[in-house]
């Protein structure tokens, strides 16, 4: 019994196939699903999410959302997802380091809300290459 | 001995003059009407030159009619790539309203507040030769611009694309929040960007009601201008001002929570996603949050979707007014060759007259 595994962002299909398990980052900290899942809705939270096929982990940084599990089918739809094997380490460390930047520079509740966002997925992006690497 | 005289007897247009051909050509007659079609007077070597240009425009324009035909196709494509999300948000959201209805649901976004200020997005598109594609939108919000004045209410823009970035800086009397440049391809990265600036806007009570301007894409010939209700996000119901007036525009679109047909006529397969729905859902955090989580998803997917039907849109614009353009250089290149030839054939005549005038002249006469 395998779990239908689909991640989908508003303009495209990431992930539609079959894995073995997952291991989700929610707001109310992180939940592994195996097959015969009890069937929950949950919200995303930014952060990893890990996918095992056959003994190889698959890792994929979100930016948020909302997940559905039900009978050995999960569907994860959230702003964006990128695979760690898509993102350039350095692009991502720049990219962190422009957001703390900002964030310092954040003046205001609305430029802090904002700041504060970026600083979390551009932090997100680079623990999926660095838990890569691992 | 002037050559033209054997042609009809029609002076250059001004438009059309070399600086040294009036010494050439008779007085011009200004008021003798032009024969069907209108004749075109010009120097030879101008008309070749003129042939020649008339030639390359024409294949410019081909050339972009054809690659605004083929991008239109993958314009479609994205929208069509973005229907499964939207149509499962969609189930999950209508899902938990139902659970969540008798319940006293406080969310930030669905808060319905008198509006004393409204943020304008509006999407336009980056470059020229588009027919009327910009204007129509930017004339469209300027319209709802002079409308919340009157009524009292503040109002700020955010602008996306380059021509509307120009128009907004050039005008100055609206504030304006934040410029946006799509690249040739709206992604979701820019989607975001316009969502958070939304949203914190909207949190902060900076803004009590968002609209999005739009150009919504019917089919490859028809595309109009709409203005759209982004936040907040009812199920249904007006939006009132501080005074009680309704404000919202005429053939505003209600930010809806039902599934959409295939909007693209070209396209019309609805994909059914076999998904059966659990009969017990039970939910990992407090409902609230998640509605919380998923308000925001609706918002990203809802300009992502109006930023990609604003770029069909532009594209369809730009293929009929290249198609146009097209047909205009193949009619005007028609006529000026007909008018080059006449000139050609007036001259080799004038020519042979000379000689046979000269020939006859050496005759001995008898």
């Amino acid at each position: 019994m395998t779990l239908n595994l689909c991640v989908l962002t508003p303009n495209r299909i990431v992930w539609d196939s079959e894995v073995k398990e997952i291991i989700l980052s929610t707001n109310s900290g992180q939940i592994g699903v195996l097959p015969n899942h009890a069937p929950i809705a949950t919200a995303v939270d930014i952060g990893i999410l890990r996918i095992r096929l056959n003994d190889q982990w698959v890792t994929m940084a979100l930016m948020g959302g909302f997940a559905r599990i039900g009978n050995n089918k999960i569907t994860i739809l959230v702003n964006d997802a990128e695979k760690s094997s898509d993102i350039d380490p350095e692009e991502a460390q720049q990219t962190l380091e422009i957001a703390e930047a900002n964030l310092s520079k954040a003046e205001g509740k609305r430029q802090l809300i904002e700041a504060n966002l970026s600083l979390r997925r551009a932090r997100t992006r680079v623990e999926a290459i660095n838990m890569l690497s691992q | 001995m002037f050559s033209s005289s054997l042609s009809t007897s029609l002076p250059p247009k001004p438009y059309l003059s070399h600086p040294l051909s009036p010494s050439l050509h008779q007085p011009p007659f200004p008021h003798s009407r032009p024969p069907f079609p209108p004749s075109i007077r010009c120097g030879i070597r101008e008309l070749r030159e003129r042939i020649d240009i008339v030639k390359n425009t024409h294949k410019i324009t081909e050339a972009m009619k054809l690659v605004a035909a083929a991008r239109v196709r993958r314009a479609q494509e994205a929208v069509l790539n973005g229907r499964p999300f939207a149509e499962t948000l969609v189930e999950v959201l209508h899902d938990i309203n139902c659970r969540l209805r008798d319940d006293d649901v406080i969310v930030p976004l669905t808060d319905v507040r008198p509006v004393n200020s409204v943020a304008l997005v509006v999407v336009t598109g980056d470059r020229g030769l588009c027919g009327g594609f910009n204007n129509a939108v930017l004339k469209k919000a300027e319209a709802r611009i002079q409308q919340l004045h009157k009524l009292g209410l503040n109002c700020v823009v955010i602008s996306v694309g380059k021509k509307g970035n120009a128009f907004f800086s050039r005008k100055g009397s609206v504030r304006v929040d934040r410029f946006v440049e799509c690249g040739s391809f709206p992604t979701v990265k820019e989607a975001q960007i316009i969502a958070d600036d939304v949203y914190s806007l909207f949190v902060t009570e900076e803004v009590d009601k968002v609209e999005i301007v739009y150009t919504k894409f019917v089919s490859l010939v028809k595309f109009d201008p709409v203005i759209q209700t982004l936040l907040p996000l009812t199920a249904k119901g007006e939006v009132r001002d501080v005074n009680g007036n309704c404000i919202d525009a005429i053939d505003d679109e209600y930010f809806r929570l039902t599934t959409k047909e295939g909007k693209l006529a070209v396209e019309r397969d609805v994909a059914v996603r076999e998904f059966a729905t659990p009969p017990i859902m039970e939910f990992e955090q407090d409902p609230v949050q998640i509605l919380d989580a998923m308000l925001p998803l609706y918002l990203n997917s809802q300009i992502l979707r109006g930023l990609q039907e604003s770029l069909a849109s532009e594209l369809a614009a730009r293929m009929a007014a290249m198609s146009n353009a097209t047909d205009n250089a193949v009619e005007l290149k028609k006529n000026l060759s007909v008018a080059y030839n006449r000139e050609r054939q007036a001259k080799i005549t004038g020519e042979i007259l000379e000689i046979v005038a000269g020939a006859e002249a050496l005759i001995p006469v008898d």
